[in-house]
């Protein structure tokens, strides 16, 4: 992975990775416009905890198909899926660990 | 070592209007103008510990009034840790060696180089207004629900100018990651970059990921001032501990932003101070990373005593002191690598080493305060601010002169007065010991921090403190006067002064303005000492 | 070649290594950009946490209609922005302004919206700090989750408004043949930012427009 190898030229083109097709992102439109019609309907039907499950679970596929096709992770290099993902592990941490103290909190009674 | 034959001007020769150094895009250039903004800054701070140590030497609060007092403390803080401490090494000597040191021309982006140097000046300005418009009265760390409904003092100014600083702390991050990742010469593979390029790496990654949620966190801070209504409102039902855990999750790694590169310097120091290569080079590297990212997962420790659920706490607690590990790793190899060394007690070395002691100490009692149950009682008195100033002032702050010494004739192309630096040196770590040492003891007598009197019982340690800040003190002033007279009278410097290893070494002093004639071809990994 | 050199900055060594430190600074920003977001979501799955009930009752006055189509119009932009880039690097000139000038317009039509949502809010008396009218048992927790769609759609249409301007930008640029097959990082970097503010909406839909719908 040294800079400036010249295995370089082979990996990426210079002006970025090979473009996609035509077709495939206009797929990629279609599932996320779908998913979006998945998202909204699922949502007015009362599955109680499910609800957020499929909200979120959707959600992050959305994403996933953004990052993935529209930003090219697919076929970029590797390096730049690892700082995408830094970003989410990171917040994830945020997230995690604070809310491991809001469950876990319990009223403690005085002593007297 | 005479490689370096003079041919083109050196970077300092390029221009000597106004314009060519406020409008440059040259590393090393910035890296001087931030030198020269962290050394105000440095000072100014300073001045406020003046203040706090004199109000200190009597009991009785007769100086400072109680409102005067938390706003020197303050401005102390929010000056030494954003406008000083956070950007001291990698600002001014990442801005400079790390392109150096890789064998690249500059950093991937100049301009924004410079911009991030802009922002670090606006944000101290919006500082310093607020100093003189009255000050800030919150404490460095801003806690809700004081700094956002009860606070009437100047929280807006303060909370825009660390705002904005956060900013030049993200961009510089993001400048050194991708330059160590883009710009590193043929054969500068990652593990033959020297320790403190490794260092600088790891502190790129906390600046860039821990900052954004400080920069977010005080703009809700502000939102809230200016709405009166905000997540942190107890009265709707908000956590000011949300504040907290936001808060911490940057500023428990802003700590290793400040230590990190200190680790890194105090690599180089040694290395080339003793002549031996690096003990355990790969473990080193491995540390410096397990640190920056561990310190991500220890936040809570800031919170024991706040209301944070009490088994969030055990986690934070065995998080902390594993984050010991690998800071334990860290002096053990510096240790080791004085073993069966050339030692020469030059001032860089005496800096480094005594950052290895200070380092240590400030490390151990660290360990006391991760400990859930001595938190306890030790949380807000003298032992906390004993245990981050060996940290910070000791660590960091020793460390960084350490560099400015060892480095300087490569930025300036003069030798100081090696006699009156090892005096500083020996100077710094005595102050230094004299000054904090009697607050672990007062600490653990129970005195708490933050407040303008004391019982007179505390009285005999406090004065020594204060004794040993005057030393402190003269110890910083001295390296600004035979450093700065150096650069008139100081006999002039070869490319190599030190014989030491690395690419930085193989340049003219001062370096030329694209650093390197042709781009070098590295071959080996770094402190290629001769082993006896 | 001769155009490449042209962009070449002086501390690269060739054009491959300029868009290696281009994409990945870019990266690197949007990285942290997450995190700015991040910090409000992290605020916003915190105060739900405390009262879930407040939040699901504040969701429902929200209207869903508009932010179902504010989510489709900003992902059809973003489809647009990926087929400018894909347009550019086949040498498709006037189609990319073309399809530029679609991704901004969706983007701009998607702030119009969102005014109107803003408009009606204030009607209704639902902005804390401002004019807020509420009564009930969740009136004072409801305010949490108000100041948190406040920050959250606010922050993420300044982000939208640079996003236009910088398409608008790029538009012009590519109509004046800045951009060809070896030359467009600009272009590709701006893509990149506008996508990053699509997934942030992507998970805003359902955060806030969603929860309590069914009932």
């Amino acid at each position: 992975m040294s800079a400036r190898s010249p295995t370089h030229q082979t990996r990426s083109h210079r002006s970025g990775p090979v473009p996609p097709s035509l077709r495939s992102n206009l797929l990629v439109l279609a599932a996320l416009l779908v998913l979006l019609g998945l998202s909204a309907g699922s949502a007015l039907i009362p599955m109680g905890v499910f609800n957020e499950v499929a909200n979120l679970g959707i959600a992050a596929m959305k994403a996933l198909l953004v990052l993935v096709f529209f930003m090219r992770l697919k076929t970029d290099s590797p390096l730049l899926r690892l700082v995408a993902a830094a970003g989410f592990a990171w917040l994830a941490l945020l997230v995690a660990l604070s809310l491991a103290d809001l469950l876990s909190r319990q009223n403690l009674l005085p002593p007297w | 070592m005479s490689t370096a034959e003079r041919i083109a001007p050196s970077y300092l020769e390029e221009g000597f209007s106004l314009r060519s150094w406020l409008g440059t895009r040259d590393h090393k250039r910035i890296a001087i103008l931030y030198a020269l903004g962290i050394t105000f800054f440095f000072f100014l701070g300073g001045l406020a510990a003046a203040l706090i140590r004199l109000e200190l030497v009597t009991p009785a609060g007769d100086v400072l009034s109680a409102e005067t007092y938390n706003k020197v403390f303050t401005f102390h803080g929010v000056v030494m840790v954003w406008f000083f401490l956070i950007p001291s090494i990698p600002a001014t000597l990442g801005n400079f060696l790390l392109p150096l040191m890789i064998g690249a021309r500059d950093m991937a982006f100049p301009r924004l180089n410079l911009f991030s140097w802009y922002l670090y000046i606006v944000g101290g300005l919006f500082t310093i207004a607020c100093l003189l418009l009255g000050g800030v009265d919150t404490g460095w760390t801003f806690y809700t629900p004081f700094s956002t409904m009860f606070s009437n003092s100047n929280v807006m100014l303060a909370v825009v100018g660390v705002f904005v600083v956060g900013f030049s702390s993200i961009f510089t991050g993001l400048n050194f990651i991708v330059t160590i990742h883009t710009m590193r010469a043929p054969g500068m593979t990652w593990f033959r970059l020297p320790l403190f390029v490794w260092s600088m790496y790891a502190v790129a990654l906390v600046m860039m990921l821990a900052t954004p949620v400080l920069a977010m966190t005080l703009a809700l801070i502000a939102l809230e001032r200016l709405f009166g209504v905000g997540i942190f409102d107890p009265a709707l039902g908000g956590d000011p501990l949300l504040f907290q855990h936001f808060f911490w999750f940057y500023s428990h790694p802003a700590v290793y932003i400040m230590v990190l590169p200190a680790m890194g310097v105090v690599s180089e120091l040694i290395t080339a101070g003793v002549r031996r290569r690096i003990f355990g080079y790969k473990f080193m590297v491995w540390a410096i990373v397990g640190i920056a990212v561990v310190g991500f997962l220890v936040w809570g420790h800031h919170m024991f005593v706040s209301g944070q659920s009490m088994y969030a706490g055990i986690i934070f607690s065995i998080l902390s002191f594993i984050i010991a590990v690998p800071s334990a790793i860290k002096v053990f190899n510096w240790t080791a690598t004085l073993y069966k060394g050339d030692i020469s007690f030059t001032a860089p070395l005496l800096y480094a080493l005594g950052f290895v002691g200070l380092f240590m100490l400030g490390g151990l009692t660290g360990l006391f305060l991760a400990a859930t149950a001595l938190d306890v009682s030790l949380t807000d008195t003298y032992f906390v601010v004993a245990h981050f100033h060996y940290i910070m002032v000791g660590g960091s702050v020793m460390a960084y002169l350490g560099g400015i010494h060892y480095w300087w004739p490569k930025i300036t192309g003069r030798l100081y007065s090696e006699a009156w630096a090892r005096f500083a040196a020996i100077l710094m770590f005595f102050g230094f010991n004299l000054t904090f040492f009697p607050q672990y003891v007062l600490g653990w007598e129970g005195m708490p921090r933050r407040y303008h009197e004391y019982l007179p019982q505390y009285q005999v340690l406090n004065v020594l403190s204060s004794a040993g800040a005057t030393i402190l003190a003269v110890s910083y002033l001295l390296p600004l006067g035979y450093l700065l007279w150096s650069l008139r009278h100081g006999a002039r410097a070869g490319a190599n002064p030190w014989n030491a290893q690395g690419l930085e070494w193989t340049t003219p002093s001062p370096p030329t303005l694209h650093n390197f004639e042709e781009t070098p071809q590295v071959t080996g990994g770094p402190y290629a000492y001769e082993q006896p | 070649m001769s155009v490449t050199v042209r962009h070449l900055r002086e501390q690269f060594d060739d054009a491959v290594q300029q868009r290696e430190a281009s994409t990945l600074g870019m990266w690197a920003f949007l990285t942290t950009e997450i995190l700015f977001f991040g910090v409000l979501f992290a605020g916003y799955a915190f105060c739900r946490v405390m009262f879930p009930e407040a939040f699901a009752a504040a969701s429902r006055h929200t209207d869903m209609l508009l932010g179902t189509l504010e989510t489709a119009a900003l992902l059809t932009s973003s489809c647009a922005a990926a087929l400018a880039v894909r347009e550019v690097q086949l040498g498709g000139r006037r189609a990319a302004t073309w399809l530029l000038l679609a991704t901004a317009a969706l983007g701009s039509a998607f702030l119009v919206m969102h005014g109107f949502e803003y408009v009606a809010e204030y009607h209704e008396g639902l902005i804390p700090g401002l004019r807020y009218t509420q009564h009930g048992p969740h009136a004072a927790s409801m305010q949490l989750f108000f100041c948190l769609y406040y920050f959250i759609t606010g922050f993420h249409g300044l982000h939208v408004s640079i996003g236009v301007g910088l398409l608008l930008a790029m538009a012009w640029r590519t109509h004046r043949g800045a951009f060809d097959q070896d030359y467009h990082t600009p272009l590709e970097l701006t893509a990149l930012y506008w996508h990053l503010v699509d997934i942030v909406w992507i998970f805003v839909y359902p955060l806030i427009y969603l929860i309590g719908r069914a009932l």
